[in-house]
């Protein structure tokens, strides 16, 4: 996609894109300490990543306590105990408020979660500050290579469900369009949340699930012709001379198909 | 309790013919721990493919308007069976984990029930 090659650290390659060269100097070195890009921070330990966050994900404690694995005050008991000695995932399970698999596979979920948009593709230039060690201590360190490949798939797994990322991060709103097939569970909770002001980050807060979950049903949605985002009005001056305005909603949904239609192609 | 490490190496060791086991992330189709596998057989690959075997399940049920969940999925080859056993997790996050058997060295019955039990000792 064009957007990597927007990334000023990234040169555009034509077969492996290049997530953050940075990055990979940082693995080669087997280095410690928090890599901070526009839309997220890596945090390194040895080369590999231990752990991730971004302001457009729920951090681990949201994910941890919003599903009922573990109460707010499990989670500030273990901050209060084991955050200055940078050992809090250590405490949770030893302590008992949380089981090993359980704070294990939610860490992945946020660490994979968070790398996503700290990885994308930004015009800021990324720093790193050596020594820096995050308070949630070592669960299990991922190599970089292997964030790298999860990254890309994810964003190709984004694109072949429904190629237009406008309801990534705008807010968003329900078409008019009825649903034509019976909106699964998860994706109608969602869907309830949609209000014409919150985000896909919002909507992940507030469900405390991870945002890249989200971004995967909100694709779904926006495909079924269910959900879109609110496009900022257009200035008369700055509008597309060539495009026929077309009303933002309508209720035919042969008009709403050929919109959908042409969202499509136009994102290809 | 158990790591999921821990949970994946004693499905290979303890469910006769297993050649490799995953346990993925139903909805972004992420593999959070593979073991065996191999060159001729990605286990990564196979777990992001078969969340659309799920997710087709899944949906033929809305559309049936079958208010049930599945426990497992069960796919036959010639020479292999992929069992397929969804989770019930805390957090609600969907996940499941994924066996590849040797369907000559196999015992169905045998591997669905210690699958059941890995589950239990997994906590998630």
């Amino acid at each position: 996609m064009s957007a990597i090659a927007a990334d000023p650290d990234a040169p555009a390659t034509d077969r492996l894109p290049v997530l953050s060269p940075m990055l990979q100097r940082l693995a080669a070195e087997r280095a410690t300490g928090a890599l901070m890009r526009d839309r997220g921070t890596l945090y390194l330990a040895d080369g590999q990543v231990v752990h991730a966050e971004s302001p457009a994900t729920p951090g681990i404690d949201v994910l941890l306590t919003t599903g009922g694995t573990l109460r707010h005050e499990g989670w500030w008991d273990a901050v209060a105990q084991a955050g200055a000695g940078r050992r809090v995932g250590r405490y949770l399970v030893d302590s008992g408020h949380v089981p090993g698999g359980a704070l294990e596979l939610c860490h992945l979920g946020a660490l994979y979660d968070a790398a996503f948009f700290a990885l994308a593709p930004t015009g800021t230039p990324a720093r790193f500050r050596y020594g820096v060690a995050h308070w949630i201590g070592p669960v299990r360190p991922v190599p970089v290579a292997a964030v790298e490949r999860e990254t890309l798939r994810r964003r190709e797994f984004l694109d072949r469900i429904w190629p237009d990322p406008a309801c990534d991060s705008a807010p968003l709103l329900r078409t008019a369009h009825g649903p034509d097939a019976p909106v699964p569970a998860r994706q109608r909770r969602l869907l309830e949340l949609v209000d014409g002001v919150r985000t896909a980050s919002d909507i992940a807060q507030a469900l405390g699930r991870s945002a890249f979950h989200i971004l995967v049903d909100l694709r779904r949605l926006a495909a079924a012709g269910l959900v879109a985002a609110v496009r900022a009005q257009p200035l008369p001056a700055a509008a597309t001379p060539r495009r026929i305005p077309l009303p933002e909603v309508t209720a035919d949904p042969d008009i709403a198909l050929l919109r959908r239609l042409r969202d499509a192609l136009e994102a290809l | 309790m158990a790591n999921t490490e821990a949970s994946l190496k004693e499905a290979m060791s303890s469910i006769e013919g297993t050649t490799g086991v995953a346990l993925v992330d139903y909805t972004s189709g992420m593999a959070l721990g593979t073991l065996g596998g191999g060159k001729d057989f990605n286990l990564e690959v196979a777990a992001a493919g078969n969340t659309d075997v799920i997710r087709a399940k899944l949906r033929t049920m809305e559309h049936l308007g079958l208010k049930e969940e599945i426990e497992d999925i069960l796919i036959t080859l010639g020479t292999q069976y992929h069992l397929i056993r969804l989770l019930k997790t805390r957090g609600g996050n969907g996940l499941f984990l994924y066996l590849v058997l040797d369907s000559s060295r196999a015992n169905l019955a045998m591997a669905r029930h210690q699958l059941k039990k890995i589950e239990a000792e997994l906590e998630v």
